[in-house]
């Protein structure tokens, strides 16, 4: 009963720390231009899964179980790939 | 006033080759453009979000004669201007290498390549503009410019399809005074590009890009 309790915690505290960043990109207009943003993330070992939406503007971002990306991070990338972070918004 | 809409248009509905001279940081990009008149390999490294470098074959067809050169290139993104809707850009393109000429007079040499690149695009409009110019010891000048409009029909997402209606206009005046217009279909899908059509003077072209 410990253990499974004690492993039920351990699912729960490590969930806590998995997120998604949404990030709005200026520029973004050509999907072949814009595939070196999923190319640059996917690099990152914190990132689980990418995805990039040219109607939106917006590239999300979901990271690892217990791991983060920072905002100089993402800036720095998003910089990288040729393109400018309008916004970051976490969840 | 007429000069004055010319240089607007020029400006404004213009456009390049196939090729992207600066890609993403660390990127690798791979093309060759081919009409009957000239062909344009290049395999360029983006070493940082402003500059690539790499190599570049040339090869002129007049007539009999063939000019090829073997270059090596250096690229850089002057300006770039993000906007929400559309991306503009500026690029200066450089060479520097050897050139082999069937012309007996001309033979084997040093070459150079200066030139820029101006594009303006959005989902669904692109303009571009590209003049190169070519000078060496023992070669004639010459300067090659293209434009390009292109429109596409629909706005596909980041990993669809993307097809677009462009319109070429090839220029090179110290070779031949006949402006060549090529009509063409570009399509695009993740990381390769492709393009085909036929000149008003009955060339093909077929033109194909891949990022790394």
């Amino acid at each position: 009963m410990k253990k499974t309790i004690l492993i039920m915690l351990c699912t729960f505290s490590l969930s806590a720390f998995a997120g998604e960043i949404t990030v709005k990109v200026s520029g973004m207009v050509c999907s072949l231009c814009a595939q070196g943003i999923k190319k640059k993330y996917s690099e990152i070992e914190a990132v689980k899964e990418v995805k990039v939406n040219l109607d939106t503007k917006l590239v999300h971002i979901q990271t690892k179980d217990g791991m983060d990306v920072s905002d100089t991070q993402i800036n720095n990338l998003i910089k990288e790939a040729g393109y400018n972070v309008v916004s970051i918004e976490r969840k | 006033m007429f000069k004055n809409l010319v240089g607007i248009f020029w400006l404004v509905f213009t456009a390049s080759a196939a090729a992207h001279p600066v890609i993403f940081n660390d990127g690798i990009v791979v093309s060759s453009s081919n009409m009957e008149s000239y062909s344009d390999n290049q395999l360029l490294y983006t070493f940082t979000n402003k500059w690539s470098t790499g190599v570049n074959h040339w090869r002129f067809s007049q007539g009999k004669e063939i000019t090829e050169l073997g270059l090596v290139r250096l690229n850089h993104l002057l300006w770039r201007r993000n906007a929400d809707d559309s991306q503009a850009n500026i690029y200066l393109l450089s060479g520097i290498g050897m050139m082999d000429s069937e012309n007996d007079a001309q033979g084997t040499s040093e070459a150079y390549m200066g030139g820029f690149e101006f594009d303006w695009e959005t989902r669904t409009l692109f303009t571009a503009l590209k003049h190169y110019y070519f000078s060496g010891p023992s070669l004639a000048d010459f300067s090659m410019t293209q434009m390009r409009i292109g429109v596409s029909p629909f706005e596909a997402g980041f990993e669809e399809l993307q097809s677009w209606l462009m319109l070429q206009v090839m220029y090179m005046p110290e070779v031949d005074s006949t402006i060549v217009v090529t009509p063409m279909l570009r399509f695009f899908y993740k990381n390769v590009l492709w393009e085909f059509g036929s000149s008003t003077r009955g060339e093909w072209m077929l033109n194909l890009m891949v990022h790394y």
